[in-house]
């Protein structure tokens, strides 16, 4: 009996190929949203916009992968426990908090972390600066993910709208009202900027 | 952390089978934003050998009115809950309490069904590497009794004369005032009688079954609702109290009432005193007054929080009086 051996099969259905390149074809054309199998406790995730593929441990939060194993040390890990905001990083489009996620489930997320946003050029880091909207500085990576976060859902928000989405940042300089002046002032300047494109 | 396994469970069945497999050496994680901070702090006497992740179920987080009921997932997210406008319009209790849980970063994590089934807070259970074994953790007594008991029970305490760890949910009272259903992957509980203390505990959940939808009947017409929280900060606080109110009102008197209180007792309290003295009554500042004096009439407040019950009566009040736009 000449059973057909197939060296690739779909984790997902089980259906066998001959190459990668045929099992990488089928999974996306038929398990779209599942992304392609990694091997065992591995992720894929994007991190400001660059492809990783990652070996993690079960008890990795997504902080200590970012920070510790990649050295994107710009977010910072303060309280551990979910309360003050400086570890924020935006996940999907909504700023979370990455002490409290494990990186083993962020396969397939979108991540997007203060370096993203620097290199980016975004008027926040600008803006912050000029303001002065930090005194130690701890906290501040936590602050401007967390504006970028708002701006991008809201490019106009007012002050009560600014105070309420980093009502999770906590900053122990007391830094807060300066963070409402240099949001505003990054929404006037994305403001002028969509009216000269306009214009 | 200590290690672990992981395990992505990607339907409702394939949870409550590994549940089964580990018995209670498992716990599940959706949010993440409670279990994970037990894991740091090595609070329990045992640490769960496997971690079973329920994000991975698809259509658990679905928010839906149909045929009179709200439909809302296990999975759905505070965030998503708080901004719903079915739910603001409708059921104002519940996107009000939603809306106020945490900070909007955990409300973008955390999901419903880890709000109604969170563990306790109290400091001598949350302390770290289980310094103290108390009721709670099948050790010898409640710690909180004889120590600092200033965010503890004012209704008594449970589990054989002892734990007075406040539920710390801001959603369930919202729930238990809207008379919600709690349907699990094999039964559907009255939210009243989902909660139960018993040690490492929180619910009636048996080791292999989860949450997988909350059921919110309709309000009938005239009816509304509000949720009040005292809590030291604005953001990312417990509640000392908070309060939910549901009220319907027919030729402007209240025909039936609905109050609860939670961070007041071992569970969400049902305030049946004032929800009788409210009844039948036009909702002004004296009635609304006399039903918040009737929900602590049977208050048995301990020597550091003799402050909640004050809290407690005027929350019951403000909430009466917000039901009716006052």
């Amino acid at each position: 009996m000449n059973k057909e051996i197939k060296k690739y099969v779909c984790p997902y259905c089980g259906e066998g190929f001959d190459t990668t390149e045929g099992l990488k074809g089928h999974v996306f054309k038929t398990h779209k949203g599942h992304g392609l199998p990694v091997s065992e406790g591995g992720i894929r995730l994007f991190i400001n916009k660059a492809e990783y593929e990652l070996k993690v441990e079960p008890n990795w939060t997504l902080h200590y992968l970012i920070h510790d194993v990649l050295g994107l040390t710009g977010s910072k890990q303060f309280c551990d426990q979910g309360a003050c905001g400086s570890c924020t990083m935006i996940v999907d489009g909504k700023p979370v908090l990455s002490c409290m996620m494990l990186a083993i489930e962020c396969d397939g997320k979108i991540v997007e972390t203060v370096e993203g946003i620097a290199a980016e050029g975004h008027p926040l880091i600008e803006s912050y600066a000029k303001n002065h909207a930090m005194q130690c500085g701890y906290c501040t990576p936590g602050f401007v993910v967390t504006s970028k976060a708002l701006l991008d859902r809201n490019s106009d928000p007012n002050e009560e709208e600014i105070m309420s989405a980093l009502a999770g940042n906590i900053c122990r300089c007391g830094t807060y009202p300066q963070h409402v002046l240099a949001v505003r002032e990054v929404a006037q300047t994305l403001k002028q900027e969509k009216k000269q494109v306009r214009g | 952390m200590r290690d672990f396994k992981h395990f992505n469970a990607y339907s409702v069945d394939e949870a409550v089978a590994l549940m089964g497999r580990y018995g209670e050496r498992a716990a599940v994680i959706a949010g993440g934003t409670d279990i994970l901070g037990k894991m740091k702090d090595s609070i329990l006497p045992a640490y769960p050998e496997a971690l079973i992740n329920i994000k991975t179920i698809q259509g658990l987080s679905e928010i839906k009115e149909s045929g009179g009921m709200l439909n809302i997932g296990a999975l759905a997210l505070l965030a998503d809950i708080a901004a719903n406008p079915v739910i603001k319009s409708k059921y104002a209790a519940l996107a009000q309490a939603a809306g106020r849980t945490a900070s909007p970063h955990l409300r973008n994590m955390g999901t419903i069904g880890g709000n109604i089934c969170q563990d306790i807070r109290c400091w001598y259970y949350r302390n770290q590497n289980n310094r103290f074994s108390c009721l709670r953790k099948k050790g010898g007594r409640c710690y909180a009794i004889k120590g600092d008991n200033r965010y503890h029970s004012i209704f008594g305490g449970s589990v054989s004369g002892g734990c007075f760890a406040v539920h710390p949910s801001d959603t369930a009272p919202a729930l238990v005032a809207l008379d919600a259903k709690i349907v699990t992957s094999s039964r559907t509980i009255d939210v009243e009688k989902f909660f139960e203390v018993k040690p490492v505990k929180t619910t009636v959940l048996k080791a292999d079954e989860i949450v997988t939808e909350i059921q919110v009947p309709e309000p009938a017409a005239g009816s509304s609702s509000a949720f009040l929280k005292f809590a030291l900060r604005k953001s990312i606080d417990f509640p000392i109290v908070n309060c939910a109110v549901m009220i319907t009102l027919r030729d402007s008197k209240v025909e039936k009432a609905r109050i609860c209180l939670n961070a007041v007792h071992v569970i969400p309290y049902r305030a049946v005193k004032a929800e009788q003295v409210i009844t039948g009554r036009v909702i002004d500042e004296a009635a609304a007054e006399e039903a918040g004096a009737a929900a602590v009439s049977e208050a048995k407040p301990l020597e550091h929080n003799k402050y909640m019950v004050a809290i407690a009566r005027t929350l019951v009040k403000r909430a009466i009086l917000a039901c009716a736009g006052k």
